[in-house]
């Protein structure tokens, strides 16, 4: 396990710096991801400027919401966005030379890359939730930034789970980025807005379906205060590291059983 | 004319392979749909008939935009395909052959835009009209307008991305720009929110961009909020715009021939 660390981090750290030859692209990455989020923000406050509140939730209170994905999601970005190039390796036959060298495929795919923009995200969240914090009277103490951690890691493990299974994929088809980009946005639209404003069925469609709610929605409802403890679906406040775990857990047996019926693309 | 036809529908084929990647879109559209008549049904519970503008126009406003956001988006395949030909040195055939490279991408990209409108646009159109209750253009004549409005639109936003596509022989890689292009122009095309929204400062900064051409413009005419007069004129704007930027895109190919770097070459 150790050694499995050490391998890594030594994989990442090459990926780092190869990356970091390209200083232009990596400041206009970063900046790039800023203003992609500031206009993201700028619609939202757009739109609560005009009306006062959504589904009873404020602006700030939806930053906070915001903020809280983008945190999760910078974790993703940073170490994992590079899923989404599986298809290529595999149709390039990049992932056959992982395979025959003695070192796990799996490993050695998850730290053949690194996206740098993910440090923007970071930039981003952290801000954002600070800005937001200072105009909501929340209460805080160690419980919930023990919490919060908790919550922004089981978000970098859920986006991880859905997409290294739709990464699967492309064992079968050898295409799969197009779908795993695809579901990135719907679950960015969700993201953006509290799910209380929806109907019902699309409140089961992402808490059960597609459980991406339980990347922000739910902890942000407790964190918030906004969710009290007498409430029948309180409970799911507190899922989200269970949900994280579970989706891991099925996506990693989907990767298994990609790899063992796997035969190269022959190019 | 024959030849633009012809690379018009080998684009149409090729989209068309792929077949599990399309119901997901499919999904994901009807998803994004639904999500735009929730947010606007919750807000004008706060204020009915803001900004002069009923629900129902409201709603078939966004519900709209999601439906030609199908076919027609920032960043679209025209960046990406310039690009990547500009990577791996595909590009120096385009410049040896005798044909036309701005026409020939056009053609290609009328393609899959008919395709992507035929197979997704048709349906989710469908989809906003009977379940989510978006409107039918006023009129006959309304309707009409919109299809031209919509074209040049699809134009502009052409040509925007095929600029953008340019880019990618003067500065390599242009995956980074296109994160904060795709967001500057959502922001001011009104696929997100009508401009109409937009405080003093913000709508002045629409006002001299191109890009409220491609949604906004379009969206105005469908839903019938802009008077005959508006309307001529919103559309001579769109015409403005269409031939100043096909005109920079002829110029940027000619300059690219000079400029090219090929990497690895």
């Amino acid at each position: 396990m150790i050694e499995t660390l050490r391998m890594y981090t030594k994989l990442i750290g090459m990926s780092f710096r190869s990356r970091m030859q390209f200083r232009t692209d990596f400041i206009v990455g970063l900046v790039s991801v800023v203003v992609l989020n500031a206009f993201s923000l700028a619609t939202i406050a757009v739109v609560l400027s005009r009306f006062q509140n959504l589904a009873g939730w404020t602006i700030w209170e939806i930053v906070f919401l915001y903020s809280l994905w983008v945190l999760g999601h910078s974790l993703f970005s940073l170490l994992f966005w590079h899923l989404e190039d599986l298809e290529y390796y595999i149709i390039e036959g990049t992932f056959d030379m992982f395979l025959v060298r003695p070192l796990n495929p799996f490993l050695q795919l998850l730290g053949s890359e690194i996206n740098y923009t993910g440090f923007a995200d970071m930039l981003v969240g952290g801000v954002g939730m600070a800005i937001a914090f200072n105009h909501l009277t929340i209460p805080w103490g160690l419980w919930q930034s023990i919490y919060l951690a908790v919550v922004v890691l089981s978000g970098t493990l859920i986006e991880f789970s859905i997409t290294l299974a739709l990464a699967c994929i492309a064992f079968w088809t050898g295409r799969s980025a197009s779908s795993i980009n695809t579901v990135m946005q719907v679950s960015f639209v969700i993201q953006r807005y509290p799910v209380d404003m929806y109907g019902r069925w699309f409140q089961v469609f992402v808490t059960c379906l597609l459980p991406v709610a339980f990347i922000n929605y739910y902890p942000a409802k407790l964190l918030l205060g906004k969710i009290a403890p007498g409430d029948p679906w309180y409970w799911l406040s507190y899922i989200s590291p269970l949900v994280a775990m579970t989706l891991l857990g099925l996506a990693a047996a989907l990767w298994k059983r990609a790899l063992r019926q796997y035969s190269s693309t022959g190019s | 004319m024959h030849l633009f036809w012809s690379f018009a529908r080998q684009a149409f084929h090729t989209s068309a392979i792929y077949r599990f990647d399309f119901w997901l879109r499919m999904v994901s559209n009807f998803v994004w749909m639904f999500s735009e008549y929730w947010l606007w049904t919750v807000l004008y519970t706060q204020k009915a008939g803001a900004f002069n503008v009923t629900l129902e126009q409201m709603v078939t406003y966004a519900v709209m935009a999601s439906v030609i956001g199908m076919s027609i988006r920032p960043g679209g395949s025209v960046a990406y395909q310039i690009a990547t030909k500009v990577k791996n040195g595909e590009i120096i055939m385009d410049m040896l052959n005798p044909l036309d490279f701005h026409l020939h991408t056009l053609a290609r990209n009328v393609g899959e835009t008919l395709f992507l409108t035929a197979t997704l646009g048709v349906p989710s159109f469908l989809v906003g009209h009977f379940v989510l209750g978006m409107r039918l253009p006023a009129n006959l004549g309304q309707g009409l307008l919109f299809l031209l409005s919509l074209g040049m639109g699809y134009g502009v936003i052409f040509s925007l991305n095929y600029l953008l596509g340019m880019m990618s022989i003067f500065t390599i890689d242009i995956r980074n720009i296109s994160w904060a292009y795709n967001a500057v122009v959502r922001f001011f095309s009104g696929s997100d929110i009508p401009l109409w929204l937009f405080p003093l400062f913000l709508s002045q900064v629409a006002g001299v961009l191109p890009f409220k051409c491609i949604y906004f413009i379009p969206l105005s005419i469908y839903i019938g909020k802009l008077g005959a007069q508006d309307t001529l004129w919103a559309m001579v704007l769109q015409a403005f715009w269409l031939a100043a930027l096909a005109v920079v895109g002829r110029f940027a190919w000619q300059r690219a021939h000079r400029h090219l770097t090929i990497q690895g070459g």
